[in-house]
């Protein structure tokens, strides 16, 4: 049983249709201007499924919309005529708020096409930042509540040095023997390190996802240190581990909305497990895409609820257990990453999380129109 | 305090008292065992509830232990499931939690249950021999 969920496509069902999924063409549209608007309004549609986007133009040959048209495969267009011209567009969004070139796209659109500029346009543009800032804070909001359930792993964690440290220091008070006296002291300052690092660990964790720029991850060691997370959240003493890294796995994104990501699935994986199994991952680098997979031995996903999953507000924990906004989070990162997550299923025998990104080989490669 | 051999507890009069020690941290188990041989008691260890049990059952420690202290997050068989199985095999021997998260549900449903005290990480040297005190006043009127 097999849901997949990726930009450009709503949810899909595979090996199993569960219930006929209605289709509609999508509207294709077009974009003209590649600067930060039209850069914000290209990556906004590129994550819905009913748009398909089937050009951009700018004629600075450097905007950073083109560049980001190259990364999600858009095609760019060197002439406006040729642009507007696609067969059976539906919609040509001008972005650079000149009039001149609002009375130009006017003139020469074909009357099945509209058009949306001028003021119309930076409505729009307003709209999209707005939602890009309800993401970031959905994103961290939900983060923030995870942590909640890092009480017991911190305070297992915290706790335990901390009562070396207390019977160590209470037995220094009576030692008279020198040798015992270093040795307690050394161990009192090892059990203070360990308490510092699980600060250092949670502090970097639960900061708002930098804004920096998209950069190559190393995939292996984020994974490592999502599982050094995800055991504040979940119990992994009794969970065998796998680790099938092939080296150097690299993706581009944002490393802590990726870190949130694993964090997440791990946490998933290991709750579905309730604590015995084995968990799984795994990394592989293709010629053309880059796979991440995380699998569990555990309940497994019902069928009726595996095309619900990405939902918002969807869950299946007990109330304030989970706020249903996990996996719809990372399927948002994940495409805005231009990945793809795809999940395998079975009642009773497991779950895999398939996340699949282009390679960074690929992701540049320049697409010209035909 | 009696002499004490890897595994077993061996009887005589001049121990204050025979305690297993039950947690998944090694420093945990050296900590207590420092801080109760020295008033007195002789401490046997395991890392986990299921070799608490293996330990309980080898020679005659069943006969010998007093007291246990449990902590409750460990893997295999953990704290909720070990002590569950102590109090129905060995009722008479008193249970102290010793744990690294508070939890006032599980304490509160663990005192029902006839552990006679639940500690929380990380305890003073005074107030653990004190428990174990107590625990070991307890023990002594089951056998009456």
């Amino acid at each position: 049983m097999v849901a997949t969920s990726s930009p450009g496509a709503h949810l899909r069902h595979r090996s199993e249709r569960i219930e006929p999924v209605p289709t509609s063409p999508p509207i294709r549209v077009a974009i003209v201007g590649g600067g930060r608007g039209g850069t914000a309004l290209l990556d906004a549609l590129h994550q819905i499924g009913t748009i398909e986007i089937v050009g951009i133009i700018d004629k600075d040959p450097s905007a950073p919309g083109l560049r980001r048209a190259q990364e999600i495969n858009v095609t760019i267009y060197d002439r406006v005529a040729d642009l507007i011209k696609i067969p059976g567009l539906n919609l040509v969004m001008d972005l650079t708020g000149d009039p001149a070139m609002k009375s130009v796209l006017q003139e020469q659109l074909m009357p099945e096409t509209d058009l949306v500029s001028g003021q119309t346009s930076r409505l729009l543009r307003a709209l999209v930042r707005h939602e890009s800032a309800l993401q970031t804070e959905l994103l961290h909001a939900e983060k923030l509540a995870g942590i909640g359930s890092f009480a017991a792993g911190i305070a297992h964690d915290m706790n335990n040095p901390l009562q070396l440290i207390l019977g160590l220091a209470e037995n220094l008070t009576e030692e008279t023997d020198l040798d015992a006296v270093h040795l307690q002291a050394r161990d009192i300052i090892d059990a203070v390190k360990r308490t510092t690092a699980i600060c250092r660990d949670l502090t970097s964790y639960s900061r708002r996802a930098s804004l920096q720029q998209d950069c190559l991850i190393a995939v292996n060691g984020k994974l490592d240190e999502a599982l050094k997370i995800a055991r504040y959240a979940v119990a992994l003493q009794d969970i065998e581990i796998r680790k099938l890294y092939q080296p150097d796995v690299v993706v581009k994104g944002n490393p802590d909305e990726l870190l949130h990501v694993f964090v997440n699935l791990i946490t998933n994986a290991v709750q579905a497990m309730e604590h015995h199994g084995t968990l799984t991952l795994e990394t592989k680098a293709m010629a053309d895409a880059t796979q991440v997979r995380v699998s569990d031995t555990g309940s497994g996903i019902a069928p009726e609820l595996l095309g619900r999953i990405f939902e918002p507000f969807f869950t299946t924990k007990p109330p304030g257990k989970g706020t249903g906004l996990g996996l719809y989070n990372i399927k948002n990162v994940i495409h805005h990453m231009n990945g793809t997550i795809e999940v395998e299923s079975h009642v009773g025998r497991g779950s895999t999380f398939v996340l699949t990104f282009p390679s960074e080989s690929s992701a540049g490669e320049r697409k010209t129109p035909s | 305090m009696s002499e004490f051999k890897s595994g077993f507890f061996v009887g005589g009069e001049s121990s204050n008292g025979r305690v297993l020690i039950v947690d998944d941290e090694p420093d945990i188990r050296k900590v207590v065992r420092m801080t109760l041989q020295k008033a007195g008691y002789d401490v046997l260890e395991a890392e986990n509830g299921e070799k608490a049990i293996e330990v309980i059952n080898s020679g005659e420690n069943r006969l010998l232990l007093d007291v246990i202290i449990c902590d409750i997050r460990m893997p295999k068989v953990n704290g909720i499931e070990a002590i569950a199985y102590f109090r129905q095999n060995y009722p008479r021997v008193p249970l102290i939690v010793l744990t690294g998260f508070p939890d006032t549900d599980m304490a509160t449903s663990l005192l029902r249950q006839g552990v006679v005290d639940y500690l929380v990480k990380p305890v003073e040297g005074d107030k653990l021999k004190a428990s174990v005190a107590r625990a070991m006043e307890q023990r002594e009127l089951a056998h009456l």
